[in-house]
């Protein structure tokens, strides 16, 4: 049964999962789910946070799959419902002002995210010195985005989206799209001009 | 272009997204001007910085993610499977019904699997809020921010519907009975679209949702349906195969009694006395086995297999 579904292309995976066919619901996770959890992770710069939008995500698409009448691509179907649930969490944070990865721990205090993997930057020390530094001045400077801004960059910058896809799947224009991403782009700019 | 302009739009520009008009035009201004050249060096400094922050997701915690969703989607599909197991050891072991009142019993179980996938509210599998037929446009409020102004933002979420008539010859029709037969989500709509598709068991595609929904569905009402619409089908043997497999692993004994109805009508079928003496092995339930049994005796078989 998996070795028949590898050879399937994309939509021919998604009717036989929405036909029940679990092997081809399984390959179509893993198809987009290394890339739902980095979306994920870049936004919430949480691993529990991602996780659950990772869970919630893919117990959604599981539950609507049948609902799916292919007027869009799957990727953008999939990446409107992650990217509401990240949006959420991350509206939902700013009313809390839950921000901070740094926990108090009997070992005194640590930043979660020193245990999460970054994509640069080894071997070199004075390298990742300056990388620990920067990490930190652009994670603050992220935090000062709005959610949708920082949802704009996440996808153009690190998802590597065209500005129009990223409308399509925020239900928006691409010039709205544009804006957002140019707003954001200032902002930062703005923050860590004096750094570069 | 002014040297503003072309500074705007120089993350636009290293992203690509500027219209062919406009880069041609910033182009041209950086081969003029000196100081936006520099300011073009310094944002590209800037759009490589971005990079040293991007977090990778490690295989560990990719398959973390991977395992526990594995496991929720099990959780998920032995929900409907722990009610039922409930409730027939309700019937087996903790009340010892005397035999006149276990065919009572039986019928009970027929019909509370009938009404009870009929009532079962949506929401409790799923969490999403249904609307009503009759209301053009489904909205559920996502999220609520109160603004400093006074004013207030909430973010909606609307799913616009649709109604559709024609009768059951028409395919459209039956695509989508097809489709709302499978909804994971509702088993009140699963009841009532086999019910609908029953009447068409000729059709290969109905014959397969209705195999496939008595094997498969977590619901026993909508098992039952199913087996509704395969009566007239039972000499087949794809079916005869599906009936004899379900008989000896549907945890529903109302199923149970309901295929052992179907299979005694193939009594010259020899191999269904070999599938009757297996259930009479492993069956607890007393009402089925006493079924079983008389099935066996019509069919002048032995009750065991030796």
């Amino acid at each position: 049964m998996a070795q028949t579904a590898v050879r399937m292309d994309e939509s021919a995976l998604i009717r036989a999962a929405q036909a029940g066919d679990q092997s081809a619901f399984e390959q179509l996770v893993r198809q987009y789910d290394q890339s739902v959890l980095r979306l994920a992770l870049n936004l919430l710069r949480s691993p529990e946070d991602a996780n659950d939008v990772y869970q919630e995500a893919f117990l959604r698409v599981f539950r609507n799959l049948h609902n799916f009448r292919f007027d869009c691509s799957f990727h953008t179907w999939l990446y409107r419902i992650v990217t509401n649930l990240c949006l959420d969490a991350l509206r939902k944070r700013r009313v809390r002002k839950e921000e901070t990865t740094v926990v108090e721990t009997s070992d005194g205090v640590l930043d979660r995210m020193d245990t999460v993997e970054e994509s640069r930057a080894h071997g070199n020390p004075q390298r990742q010195l300056m990388s620990n530094e920067l990490k930190g001045r652009i994670r603050q400077v992220l935090e000062g985005l709005t959610p949708r801004e920082r949802m704009v960059f996440e996808l153009r910058h690190y998802q590597g989206m065209r500005l129009r896809a990223i409308g399509e799947t925020l239900g928006t224009s691409e010039e709205a799209a544009k804006n957002c991403l140019f707003r954001a782009t200032q902002k930062m700019r703005a923050s860590l001009g004096d750094f570069v | 272009m002014t040297c503003e302009e072309v500074r705007n739009n120089l993350p636009l520009f290293l992203y690509g997204e500027l219209s062919f008009d406009a880069e041609d035009q910033l182009e041209s201004h950086l081969d003029e001007c000196e100081l936006c050249r520099s300011d073009l060096a310094r944002e590209r400094t800037l759009h490589a910085a971005f990079d040293h922050a991007e977090l990778t997701v490690t295989s560990d915690a990719l398959r973390a993610s991977r395992q526990e969703f594995q496991s929720r989607l099990s959780a998920s599909a032995k929900g409907h499977d722990s009610f039922w197991g409930n409730l027939r050891e309700m019937f087996t072991v903790k009340f010892h019904m005397p035999s006149v009142a276990q065919p009572i019993g039986a019928l009970a179980l027929v019909a509370m699997g009938f009404f009870g996938a009929r009532f079962v509210p949506a929401g409790a599998l799923g969490g999403f809020v249904s609307a009503g037929v009759a209301d053009p446009i489904a909205s559920r409020v996502r999220y609520v921010e109160p603004e400093a102004s006074g004013r207030i933002q909430i973010v909606v979420e609307e799913t616009r519907q649709r109604t559709l008539t024609g009768n059951m010859g028409d395919e459209r029709i039956q695509r989508l009975l097809l489709t709302a037969a499978k909804d994971p989500a509702d088993p009140g709509l699963r009841v009532e679209s086999m019910d609908l598709l029953k009447s068409r068991p000729e059709m290969a595609d109905v014959r397969s949702a209705l195999l496939y929904a008595l094997r498969h569905d977590a619901n026993a009402g909508v098992r039952l349906k199913a087996l509704e619409g395969l009566k007239g089908s039972a000499g087949d043997p794809e079916v005869r195969q599906t009936l004899s497999q379900v008989l000896l692993a549907d945890k529903n004994p109302g199923v149970r009694t309901q295929v052992i109805d179907l299979l005694i009508q193939q009594k010259e079928q020899p191999q269904m006395v070999g599938v009757l003496q297996e259930l009479m092995r492993k069956e607890d339930n007393g009402y089925v086995r006493m079924r079983c049994q008389k099935a066996l005796h019509d069919m002048k078989a032995s009750v065991e297999s030796f």
